[in-house]
């Protein structure tokens, strides 16, 4: 175990010294893959960061029932019972709305009083926010719309807006997002293990010396390709680190632009970076990719020099 | 300790590089193989070190055949084999002294291990002053005393030496000649490839090779002084 670990530790410091050996490509190699990882990082912490919008608001869809201006307030209130019946769900959430309270809440939330002032009356109606439970699946997704449409036939109702079509919609572009981004990362992987699977071979071919003194003196195969494999990992590992590093920057400029377009809407949000479990897992990730391209480059190589 | 039983080497459609060799060398012997460039010399030298597998016939070393010895055998057969090449092959990006501790850092040894017995191995072959200067500093004869220090550092069972004196001039080829027979005196196999008359006239065994076929081994004991 200790001489394992000893080989290890020797294999890590050829590595190390390559890295930082003065022309070895090190650099520009990693920059290379760094812009390749980049590119579908950035894109996942932009799903990332949109994700729980979509599913926050999807998992208890709302339904808004504005009534008509000339309802009555008494009928209005009473219409609570018919809404209950059609639903028929005893799970669900109904809060009637007054006017006078929307138009309160307008004012609070869009500070757009001034333009509500130069209306003159309240141009708001009494309405109902209708919370239905969690749904399940299309089918449940699908009676939200029958209910929407069964609401709107009761008297007294004007409009009635299932709040989470949009929700279903940026869902449904997330989902176009989602796969888009893992034909890209795929792509750009494989690119990541090109450069990589060059690099290594490059090191292998002005290492070549080395490695026959290596195999005379009694070195294992596993002795001479622990270098390589470490000098790939690591350079995944660094190019990672860069390109996470790089989108993390990124935020701060779209957060500022984000942030005045979300504050029209009375919104606070913001791109956060990943969380810690996930840039870990991307750099476990960068790391793998360069051990696939070193271990793939060695196995080629090696071969050829033996 | 070493035997070859009808060993023949080709290397692609060619002339045998070896034809039909058959050789003993015992535990201990001191060889030397003559024979003109292209003789067979440094082929039967690969075929012991496992560097060339036979085209047919057993190369037995330590009653294991060469032959049949998998990759994940060879390291430890290396282990036991201390190899001296013509071109002495030191690694120009370190000093002598990490050169010659390469071998033990193969096997896995430590690093103030392996420097303690390093400096040994070049204080063996009188160029403990020279540890921490790099291959390019040293003089030819230095250099191959260096290769010399690492093939004997990791203690072998044999040494093979494939034209070790080639291009030295003489002094420096007596240096490298009375390292080589030092370690025979403890009892270390040598094998010992060469051209130099000088040399051959004072062996003990030596065994003639031309185009491939070992002609006669001329086997006279010489008393030395």
């Amino acid at each position: 175990m200790i001489t394992w670990m000893r080989q290890h530790t020797f294999a890590l410091g050829r590595a190390l010294k390559h890295i930082f050996k003065p022309r070895s490509g090190f650099l520009l190699n990693m920059i290379v893959v760094a812009i390749a990882l980049a590119l579908p990082f950035a894109g996942l912490t932009l799903l990332e960061n949109i994700r729980p919008l979509s599913q926050q608001l999807a998992v208890e869809p709302e339904i808004s029932i504005f009534l008509t201006m000339e309802t009555p307030r008494d009928k209005a209130v009473a219409l609570a019972n018919d809404i209950r019946q059609i639903v028929a769900d005893k799970n669900i959430k109904l809060e009637f709305v007054p006017r006078e309270k929307a138009l309160s809440n307008l004012n609070e939330k869009s500070g757009i009083t001034d333009v509500v002032v130069t209306l003159g009356a309240n141009p708001l109606p009494d309405s109902y926010i209708l919370k239905l439970p969690g749904l399940q699946d299309t089918a449940e997704a699908a009676r939200v719309d029958t209910i929407a449409t069964q609401l709107k036939a009761v008297t007294g109702v004007d409009t009635v807006q299932v709040d989470s079509t949009w929700v279903k919609r940026l869902a449904a572009l997330l989902h176009v997002f989602q796969v888009a981004l893992l034909f890209l990362a795929l792509t750009l992987g494989v690119v990541v293990v090109a450069v990589v699977f060059n690099t290594i071979r490059l090191q292998v071919m002005t290492q070549r010396e080395e490695i026959e003194v290596s195999r005379i003196v009694g070195a294992s195969d596993s002795f001479i390709c622990r270098p390589f494999y470490y000098s790939g990992a690591l350079l995944g590992l660094s190019s990672g680190a860069v390109a996470l590093g790089v989108v993390a920057l990124a935020l701060h400029p779209l957060n500022d632009a984000i942030g005045e377009f979300a504050r029209l809407y009375a919104s606070e949000f913001r791109l956060v970076p990943l969380s810690v479990e996930a840039t870990a897992t991307l750099l476990a990730l960068s790391a793998a990719l360069g051990l696939a391209g070193a271990l793939m480059s060695v196995q080629r190589h090696l071969a050829r020099i033996r | 300790m070493i035997e070859f039983q009808q060993v023949t080497k080709r290397y692609s459609t060619r002339a045998a590089a070896l034809a039909d060799a058959n050789l003993s060398i015992a535990k201990g012997e001191l060889i030397f193989l003559s024979g003109p460039s292209g003789a067979g010399k440094s082929t039967l030298l690969k075929l012991i070190a496992a560097i060339e597998r036979p085209t047919s016939g057993n190369v037995l070393v330590n009653g294991q055949n060469i032959g049949k010895l998998t990759a994940s055998g060879l390291p430890y057969l290396r282990r036991n084999l201390g190899l001296i090449m013509q071109q002495q092959k030191l690694l120009h990006d370190r000093d002598i002294l990490a050169n010659v501790m390469l071998p033990l850092i193969v096997c896995g040894e430590t690093r103030a291990d392996a420097e303690k017995r390093a400096r040994a191995a070049l204080d063996k072959v009188g160029l403990l002053d020279k540890a921490n200067v790099e291959p390019m500093s040293l003089s030819g004869g230095e250099q191959q005393r260096a290769s010399i220090a690492r093939a004997i550092v990791n203690r072998p069972q044999i040494i093979l030496a494939d034209e070790p004196t080639a291009n030295l001039d003489r002094g420096n080829a007596n240096k490298v000649l009375d390292a080589l027979k030092a370690f025979h005196g403890v009892g270390v196999t040598c094998v010992i490839s060469t051209h130099d008359e000088p040399v051959l006239a004072t062996a003990s065994r030596v065994i003639h090779l031309d185009q491939g076929r070992i002609l006669d081994e001329q086997q006279a004991i010489k008393e030395r002084a």
